[in-house]
């Protein structure tokens, strides 16, 4: 095993796998408390966007994609606050014209759909030192960001119209927890694929919200399950040769069902 | 005499001030609250007292005093809470509209507090509402209102379900959008300095009271702090000190998910307090309350209103607790208030 780490794209998605199990479950936290599971399906489709996009005009899928989900973003905040209508709920709309755009431009630009589908099931070991440095870089802004700002993302969690009346600017503070989880889809879609990409974001917190008294237990729970997974995964992907993704989602959905079954004991 | 009031111990001047009214009494209040000294040992000389003066100096607890100029009114008051007390003149009443104001059906207390909001020594600010219309969904909620509260000043707005009392509250809070003017204190709410000062009014609903989100009692009164940035220790003491004022410091640990009604409405108080809001907006607080929870909350109103004073508007439509809390009370209907 030593010796596989040894190869520079595999401790490259080691180190990375790492910083993102460890940090990424806190946006879990973030979509969980401010309900916001749906706008997780919009910034996943908006990722495929992105794909179909960077294959179709042959740019950096990576960075498109985050460019596509911080558009949506901002278009979703907009129309949000307009039309007055749920963030969750117009999140729905932006999911299907996204979708339906990337579809657009596989058949125009004639992309392979297959590479675009690649998303789906991510690619860790194909990042450039520079993408790691941007997952490793956003990892830490993202720590950053909760330790700072965790006084008032506790009132904007515990009730949002409290946490106005008291000061907060739970507004600004709303858009950037919805920009955070938006950077964090994409880059996370990247590394373990939109369709496991769960087992880093949800279950940590799902599994962390059994005990947790506490935003700073939650936070630090999902943290650590998160980096359990994370590592505990690849390092079993590399034990008994299957595709990392899987044994990280394979292994949190072992834990979840024993934290689960503890807990109704 | 030089100053306005000169209070000393054993013959030993410990405080005067040159300040005017019932000023110099109020600042007489900070110091005793300051320094751990006994009123009945001082003794009081004061340029002019009237009745409300001398209500003040009863429950200061002063029991000896020296006037230049008596009204005959404040006599009574003396006479009546034993107070050894000589002058230098008579008259029959000072040129003073607060000494007027005073009833003879006012209790000490009762007219401690009253002087207190008129000096405007409470946590309350003012309230005014000038034709505040709500519309949503083109449908009128709020038709026109105008309502004006003093400091300190409480209300009870009461009215069957969906005739818009928690809409009035959301809008005086800035939440939902209105025509008109809604001023607290001397801000607009909506205002260009609103967004600095919204956290002078505090809010308690319902829907924190079915919030399962992990927190313990003592963070819930913390976020009352806001964007404040204080040290540890600063933090510790204000939370505490709002924690023990509504009686729920024992709880500070308890996860607030597992509190009783009762318990969570204490708690909402208690970050109100911690807040240093000058408004309070209660929407239908009895809602989870068992009817001893309802008896705790209605002494702890009560209280709140004798000592801190803010100034508070409380939404309900229990009618038999509305009776007990004996506030003003009035009906919001068609949208107005009746």
């Amino acid at each position: 095993m030593l010796e596989l780490l040894s190869l520079t794209p595999i401790l490259k998605g080691l180190i990375v796998l790492a910083l993102a199990g460890v940090t990424f479950p806190i946006t879990g936290v973030y979509l969980f408390r401010l309900n916001l599971l749906p706008l997780r399906f919009m910034l996943m489709h908006g990722a495929i966007l992105g794909g179909a996009m960077a294959l179709a005009l042959q740019i950096n899928p990576f960075w498109t994609t985050i460019a596509v989900n911080l558009v949506l973003v901002v278009f979703m905040a907009r129309s949000s606050r307009s039309m007055k209508i749920d963030a969750g709920q117009i999140s729905t709309f932006f999911m299907v014209i996204s979708i339906s755009l990337a579809f657009i431009f596989i058949y125009k630009f004639n992309v392979p759909a297959k590479d675009t589908l690649t998303l789906l099931w991510g690619n860790l070991f194909i990042l450039s030192w520079a993408e790691v440095i941007g997952v490793g870089s956003f990892a830490v802004f993202l720590a950053g960001f909760q330790f700072y700002f965790r006084h008032q993302l506790r009132a904007l969690f515990f009730d949002r119209e409290i946490a106005y009346t008291s000061g907060i600017d739970e507004g600004k503070l709303y858009y950037a927890v919805v920009f955070l989880v938006a950077i964090t889809v994409a880059l996370a879609m990247k590394l373990i694929g939109a369709l496991l990409l769960d087992a880093i974001l949800l279950l940590p917190p799902v599994i962390a919200s059994f005990h947790a008294r506490s935003l700073k237990g939650m936070i630090l729970g999902s943290a650590m399950w998160g980096g359990i997974f994370s590592i505990g995964g690849f390092l079993l992907s590399i034990a008994i040769d299957i595709p990392a993704s899987s044994s990280i989602a394979a292994l949190a959905s072992v834990v979840f069902i024993v934290m689960y079954l503890m807990r109704r004991k | 005499m030089e100053h306005s009031l000169i209070v000393s111990l054993n013959n030993e001047t410990v405080f005067t001030s040159d300040q005017h009214w019932l000023h110099p009494l109020f600042e007489l209040e900070d110091f005793l609250n300051r320094n751990s000294i006994l009123p009945v040992e001082l003794f009081l000389r004061d340029k002019i007292a009237g009745k409300a003066a001398a209500c003040l100096i009863v429950f200061l607890g002063i029991r000896r005093c020296h006037i230049e100029l008596l009204s005959e009114r404040a006599i009574p008051v003396f006479k009546a809470n034993g107070i050894e007390f000589t002058y230098d003149n008579l008259v029959d009443h000072i040129q003073c509209r607060t000494e007027d104001l005073i009833t003879d059906t006012m209790s000490i207390a009762d007219a401690y507090l009253f002087l207190r909001k008129r000096a405007g020594r409470v946590q309350g600010l003012a309230v005014k509402l000038g034709d505040v219309t709500v519309r949503i969904g083109g449908t009128l909620i709020v038709d026109q209102l105008n309502l004006e509260l003093g400091r300190g000043e409480q209300l009870i707005v009461h009215g069957a379900n969906g005739t818009g009392k928690t809409t009035l509250l959301r809008a005086i809070l800035g939440l939902t959008p209105c025509e008109g003017s809604i001023r607290i204190g001397d801000f607009v709410v909506g205002g260009a300095d609103w967004k600095k000062q919204r956290s002078s009014i505090a809010y308690v609903h319902q829907e924190s009271m079915k919030s399962n989100f992990p927190i313990s009692a003592g963070e819930v009164v913390q976020i009352g702090l806001g964007t404040s940035r204080m040290s540890g220790t600063e933090t510790e003491y204000r939370v505490e000190l709002a924690m023990r004022r509504t009686g729920c410091f024992h709880l500070f640990k308890q996860a607030y998910s597992t509190l009783s009604g009762g318990e969570k409405q204490r708690v909402s108080l208690a970050r109100c307090l911690c807040q240093n809001a000058g408004v309070f907006l209660l929407d239908e607080p009895t809602s989870f309350l068992d009817p001893q929870g309802k008896e705790d909350l209605l002494n702890l109103l009560d209280e709140l209103s004798r000592n801190e004073a803010p100034t508070m508007i409380l939404v309900s439509h229990e009618q038999q607790w509305i009776e007990q809390l004996n506030w003003i009370s009035r009906e919001l209907k068609g949208g107005k208030l009746c």
